[in-house]
């Protein structure tokens, strides 16, 4: 079918390579800005992962004016605001946010706010900001979200416990860093989780209804190194090279996702990271297998072609390799150990019906194969209950 | 050329049409029960209408349209050229590719947004009914 239209965007010069956090100062010169000013989280600071992307800072001739680090998971608008106010009294003209996927969103919330002014929670919405914000470096320590490039921010809105996306091309960062060092300490759950969640970005662009040729690309090529290299990552997370591609493989799932946007697994993880604070990898490898499920009558020939992504097609038989997509998404959850149904993540039962509301309004929905309604997601969750 | 030769045909096509969905009985009760003032801003004929869903409307509608400038202060603003409006009335627009192209905006909370794409899709079939109603069936795409 001959598409009437497609666009694909991405603003973000990505260095990679072992060590890189402390080597990346000549790459500053050209982005402007000498005041930097730190976001991060307490884990990365006590880790000392801030340490040599400080010396990178110092041969750049960058000065570190400030660092903001109370962002929690699930970060708010109200922590963002917060950052603002830290960064304005110190004063900083360059943002360097090094961290997961919250300190990235929080960092990139805070960007616009103090480029634009006002209050965080007038930016929803589309089409809002279309101008460069101030320079923003990225330095992701989880191999997960690849926020580093999308043009995305989620961000908790706590007065309606919704998880609310900001959206601008000029939101991803003008420098990612990808150092696999910088992931090396990172417990076998959470490289899990953050690896899932990065594999569910690669699907569900694949999967979704504002897909591409190109977000294709970038999502098969995210799914086969994923499959490859996850579990290793998980069972040995002192393998460099498995790091290295997973942290690969998360910023090239990110650039799928940010052109092709996804769908009801994204939807249904946000509803429960904001009713219930469930870590969002989590809840997406959770919902992975039965969102594929759910969408398999509309997109079997897709789920098909991950199948030979995931190493376990093509037969020859459309059906049974979107079968085997499906179960190879829930045999890998099971592999790197993460927890097997919503309840052993914490979700109270009688809060699914909430939830599939909530999924229901969420912007990822939109772009979902299926049109999903309130009962039918209502299911996919009792399914992963 | 644009579909609309001023604000005054505007208002009577897309402002007459949103004040007959204020009565109906499928579409009212949904949008009054998200109780948002939406304001649509329109250019290439600037204009502007209001759907007020927040505040008590006259016997026999669920919200108030107000057509031309007002005090009230939106929840969500949509900004678009009346020829996209016109043709989204069709159901002739792919929201996110609209979006991403840059011919709409949209302002304010996306879940409130898209809360309201089910209740309005009767509006595809009859906003061209109601054209022609009015005389206007020149406009139909």
């Amino acid at each position: 079918m001959l598409p009437e239209y497609f666009d694909f965007y991405c603003r973000t010069r990505i260095v990679a390579g072992p060590g890189l956090a402390a080597g990346f100062g000549n790459e500053l010169g050209r982005l402007g800005g000498s005041r930097a000013f730190i976001v991060t989280d307490r884990v990365v600071r006590d880790l000392g992962l801030l340490d040599p992307v400080v010396r990178s800072l110092a041969v750049g001739g960058l000065d570190v004016v400030g660092t903001f680090d109370d962002i929690p998971p699930n970060s708010g608008f109200g922590v963002v605001m917060q950052g603002v106010e830290a960064c304005r009294t110190a004063g900083g003209d360059i943002l360097i946010a090094i961290g997961g996927g919250s300190v990235l969103d929080t960092a990139k919330g805070m960007n616009i706010v103090l480029c634009l002014g006002g209050d965080i929670a007038d930016y929803q919405g589309f089409g809002l900001i279309n101008e460069p914000l101030r320079p923003l470096v990225a330095v992701p320590t989880t191999a997960g979200t690849g926020s580093e490039v999308t043009a995305y921010a989620v961000i908790r809105d706590d007065a309606t416990r919704s998880k609310q996306s900001l959206v601008s091309p000029y939101l991803a960062a003008d420098l990612a860093v990808l150092d696999p060092e910088l992931t090396l300490g990172l417990p076998p759950a959470l490289t899990a989780s953050t690896g899932m969640d990065a594999l569910t970005h690669a699907v569900e662009a694949y999967l979704s209804t504002n897909s591409k040729p190109i977000s294709d690309g970038l999502a098969l090529h995210a799914c086969r190194i994923i499959a490859r290299w996850l579990p290793a990552a998980v069972s040995s997370g002192d393998d460099l090279e498995a790091r290295y591609q997973m942290l690969t493989a998360s910023c090239v799932a990110g650039m799928a996702f940010s052109a092709a946007m996804v769908g009801c697994v994204h939807a249904l993880a946000h509803a429960l990271g904001g009713l219930f604070h469930v870590p969002h990898g989590l809840a997406n490898a959770l919902l992975l297998a039965g969102g594929m499920e759910y969408n398999l009558p509309a997109v079997e020939e897709r789920l098909a072609d991950l199948a030979a992504a995931f190493g376990v097609g093509p037969t020859g038989e459309r059906s049974r390799d979107a079968a085997a997509a499906i179960r190879f998404v829930r045999e890998l959850v099971a592999r790197v150990g993460l927890p097997s149904c919503l309840r052993e993540a914490g979700v109270p039962e009688d809060g699914l019906e909430e939830a599939a509301e909530t999924a229901c309004i969420d912007a990822a929905i939109y772009t979902n194969p299926r049109e999903a309604t309130p009962e039918e997601l209502l299911e996919v969750l009792r399914k992963a209950f | 050329m644009a579909f609309f030769k001023d604000a005054a045909e505007l208002y009577e096509c897309i402002g007459g049409f949103f004040k007959e969905a204020a009565k109906d009985p499928d579409m009212g009760p949904k949008i009054r029960e998200s109780k948002l003032i939406i304001t649509f801003e329109y250019s290439a004929p600037d204009s502007r209408i209001t759907v007020d869903a927040k505040n008590p409307a006259a016997p026999g509608d669920f919200f108030t349209i107000i057509t031309g400038p007002t005090d009230l202060t939106p929840d969500v603003r949509m900004s678009m050229s009346a020829d996209i409006a016109h043709r989204f009335w069709f159901g002739k627009v792919n929201l996110v590719q609209a979006l991403a192209k840059g011919e709409m905006k949209a302002q304010g909370p996306i879940p409130s947004i898209l809360k309201l794409l089910p209740a309005i899709k009767p509006a595809y079939e009859l906003y061209p009914e109601y054209l022609k109603k009015i005389g206007k069936a020149d406009k139909l795409i």
